[in-house]
């Protein structure tokens, strides 16, 4: 199609609209959806419809609403309302295409007159605007361009707010060729599987292409969205309008367009973000002399030849300071492990098995801690025999919720210590999964290395955030391992009830390994073994 | 045991819905919502309805659902929302107070769903008649849970797709569900607190699946058509189990032609404190 055929159509389209109404062709939109609802004093009908249009007449009250707002009044019981019920009796059975033309086809009673005639025009017109889309069609020798518009009121506000834009869409529809499909004010989609013959034009619209278009895409003012597998076997153009999603193929490439007046907002944009940059390159340069200068000075008085060793000096006792705490740790670990390790197992197996309801239990425990303890010691003061179990209770009941946390701790710190050995991670070859010691240790390597990373990376300048950031991921990592042990601790009674903990089942894991049955498979052994006895008693 | 805490917890929320729904003034509204198929792509669909009559069953082709809702408007709102690939229909509380002392009729939700769209289908009801027939709709996977229901599900055709699994949460209930065999499912779940449960494994079954059954107080009513290889294998307290047609072998109940069955599924059943019959279908 030559292209000053499409652009004189377009220009030429609201005057072509007003005088050759017979060009345009009247179609009724889908009904995507509808709600009729009935109450005591409300009759609501809700439709939306393609191209994301929405209807919604309500009478309440004495009032119908038209899309929220009043458009007029009448008398409950009268016969304008009678109208609306039995419209929507029929309503409730009826959906798409039916649905739409019973209710343009709708129109005003003739037993009603004046103001409520008025009112019920104003319904009917209500419905057929919002039902109606229209599509032109527009034929030359060698080409044919089809259009379907929203609505009439769509068609005028864009002619009449497009001055400021034709050179935008000049621009946009320069050296189209062929077939167009022109949308205007209406969202368009090329599901997966079809094609569109021919160049495809959205304007003012949303475009989500996952089919094929044999030939050019051109968005003005909307957004287009390319699924996988989509094809676009022309250009893309888009002129004021946005790509929000790029997963399909575009044989000739994207061609973005705008506006002078979007062109002199993005320059000033970019000038205004050159400057920011400037701005904050000299405020950092500042920032980084100010630290420089202070990391040199003594903290009361100015210049000290030890001052750049100091952050190592601090960085180094740290780490040292970690060490001793895993040692510690490990040290108390292998107690348990050699007094308790039947509990030590419960508790590391249920933190296991049920991480969530132990960490949710554990949290639970430590916010009760303190009301426990105080009430526990109000309870048994309150009584002669109670007061000297009172004077025990008020130290040992912290002592055993921190025995508790330890414990808990150190059972997830086995965990983490199994974890390792069986993952690839380097330096972690010496952790021997069947030594429950080596595992304690190994894990609390495990969860306290962010703190010791942290404790490496502030020797170096200026990783002084980076070295924040570890501090607070090793704090989450030991707040949700003291959750799940001590939560662990609670749950198994301190290790005496293994009801939360599932051991290791071989049968399980081989069924689930082979995805068959365990027993089918030994049936099989036994009788293939049975065969080969045969046939050996046979030889 | 865990059930039977959920049992009892489920049956005191219930009391204290029902008792609400049953003494509430109520100002009755008509809702009639449908929706046209848009594509054919998978969508996940939430029912929730707290009291009342459920039906569910699939309906004429073209629309996505459509629903019919009888509710109380000064406790519930409707709700038919969709977005992306979720439908979200039933009603939801507004939390508005009770009068006492009215009151007569319950509400009710006539629900039809998409014949022939892949669907996940989450039903949560609670103190509700239900009358469900899935039959025909192509499920992926279901997740059913209910309170104190009388509930009946029907899988009345087989179903289109495989389902990777099926799950049944009852709370206090009296529950019955037919040809599970159509239900196409690799896994079915059932967790039932306190009631009487009727799984019907009648049906046309496609693939060997496994059954897990965490059953609460109650009788439990196995219903397994002749031909059907099955493997029980029951642990649980104070159980008494009729497993007429089943031989013991080593940890488990088998059926006779368990070797030489077609198709075979293997139930593992937990309970404590009720009866377990197992009764054959011809």
């Amino acid at each position: 199609m030559p292209k000053h055929l499409f652009r004189n159509a377009l220009t030429a389209f609201g005057l072509a609209f007003l005088v050759t109404t017979t060009a345009v062709e009247a179609q009724l939109r889908d009904v995507v959806s509808k709600e009729v609802a009935v109450g005591r004093s409300e009759a609501t009908l809700r439709l939306e419809l393609s191209g994301n249009g929405t209807l919604e007449i309500t009478f309440e009250d004495g009032m119908v609403l038209i899309d929220g707002e009043s458009v007029g009044v009448f008398e409950p019981g009268d016969q304008l309302e009678a109208a609306w019920w039995s419209l929507l009796g029929q309503a409730r059975s009826l959906d798409d295409g039916e649905l739409a033309l019973m209710l343009s086809d709708w129109s005003v009673p003739a037993e009603l007159a004046g103001e409520l005639a008025d009112l019920a025009q104003e319904v009917d017109r209500a419905l057929e605007d919002a039902l109606s889309s229209f599509d032109v069609t527009v034929r030359s020798d060698d080409a044919t361009v089809s259009m379907s518009i929203g609505d009439e009121g769509s068609l005028l506000q864009l002619l009449l707010n497009s001055t400021s834009r034709l050179g935008l869409m000049q621009q946009a529809l320069s050296g189209l060729g062929g077939d167009f499909a022109l949308h205007i004010d209406e969202d368009v989609d090329v599901p997966e599987g079809t094609t569109v013959d021919g160049t495809l034009v959205v304007i003012q619209g949303n475009v989500r292409i996952g089919g094929e278009v044999d030939g050019d895409v051109v968005v003005v003012d909307g957004t287009l969205e390319l699924l996988e597998r989509s094809r676009v076997r022309g250009a893309v153009r888009l002129a004021d309008a946005r790509l929000v999603r790029n997963l399909g193929t575009v044989d000739d490439g994207l061609l973005y367009l705008l506006d002078e007046e979007r062109v002199l907002e993005t320059e000033i944009r970019r000038e205004i973000r050159e400057e920011l940059q400037d701005e904050l390159r000299s405020q950092l340069r500042r920032e980084l002399r100010e630290v420089t200068r202070l990391e040199f000075s003594d903290d009361d008085d100015g210049f000290s030849l030890m001052a750049p060793f100091r952050s190592v000096f601090r960085g180094v006792g740290e780490l040292f300071k970690n060490l001793i705490s895993i040692l510690v740790l490990g040290l108390l670990g292998a107690g348990a492990v050699a007094f308790a390790g039947t509990k030590v197992d419960t508790i590391a197996e249920t933190a296991r098995s049920a991480p969530g309801r132990s960490a949710m239990v554990g949290l639970a425990g430590s916010l009760l801690l303190i009301p426990v303890w105080i009430l526990g010691a109000i309870a048994l003061s309150v009584s002669i025999i109670g007061i000297p179990v009172a004077v025990v209770w008020l130290p040992l009941f912290p002592l055993a919720a921190c025995a508790a946390g330890v414990m808990g701790y150190l059972a997830v710190a086995r965990n983490t210590g199994e974890w390792l050995a069986d993952s690839e991670y380097p330096w972690t070859g010496w952790i021997r999964k069947s030594n429950h010691i080596y595992t304690i240790f190994g894990g609390l390597f495990g969860l306290m290395f962010a703190y010791m990373a942290a404790n490496v990376v502030s020797i170096v300048p200026f990783l002084g955030f980076l070295a924040g950031l570890l501090v607070f991921a090793g704090s989450i990592v030991t707040f949700f391992a003291i959750q799940i042990g001590f939560g662990a601790v609670i749950l198994t009674r301190a290790g005496k009830r293994p009801e939360w903990s599932t051991p290791y089942d071989a049968d399980a894991a081989w069924e689930e390994a082979m995805e068959g049955d365990i027993e089918d498979v030994e049936a099989d052994v036994e009788g293939a073994t049975a065969e080969a006895q045969g046939d050996d008693d046979d030889a | 045991m865990t059930t039977m805490r959920k049992a009892l917890s489920v049956a005191v929320i219930m009391a204290a819905v029902v008792a609400p729904t049953l003494l509430a003034a109520q100002s009755w509204r008509d809702v009639t919502m449908s929706r046209q198929i848009e594509d054919n792509r998978e969508v996940r669909v939430l029912v929730e309805y707290a009291a009342g009559r459920l039906t569910v069953r699939p309906t004429a082709e073209g629309l996505l659902y459509s629903m019919n809702l009888h509710y109380d408007e000064d406790r519930f709102e409707p709700v038919a929302d969709f977005s992306g690939d979720r439908l979200r229909l039933g009603v939801e509380s507004i939390g508005r107070s009770f009068n006492v002392g009215r009151g007569k009729q319950s509400g009710e939700l006539d629900l039809e769903l998409a014949r022939g769209i892949p669907m996940e289908l989450d039903l949560e009801f609670g103190a509700v008649r239900a009358d469900i027939d899935l039959g025909g709709l192509a499920l992926t996977a279901l997740d059913l849970s209910t309170g104190a229901s009388q509930s009946t599900i029907d899988i009345s055709e087989p179903n289109s797709v495989v389902m990777s699994a099926a799950r049944f949460e009852i709370g206090a209930a009296e529950f019955e569900v037919r040809h599970l065999g159509n239900l196409n499912a690799e896994f079915i779940e059932v967790d039932a607190g306190v009631g009487q449960v009727t799984l019907d494994f009648t049906g046309r079954w496609q693939r060997d699946a496994r059954v897990s059954i965490d059953m609460g107080l109650g009788a439990l009513e196995l219903r397994i058509p002749e031909g059907l290889g099955v493997r029980l294998r029951k642990d649980g307290f104070l159980v008494s189990l009729d497993s007429e047609g089943l031989v013991k072998r080593g940890g488990a109940y088998y059926s006779l032609d368990w070797d030489d069955a077609d198709r075979k599924i293997t139930i593992d059943l937990d309970a404590a404190f009720g009866s377990v019959v197992v009764e054959w279908v011809r």
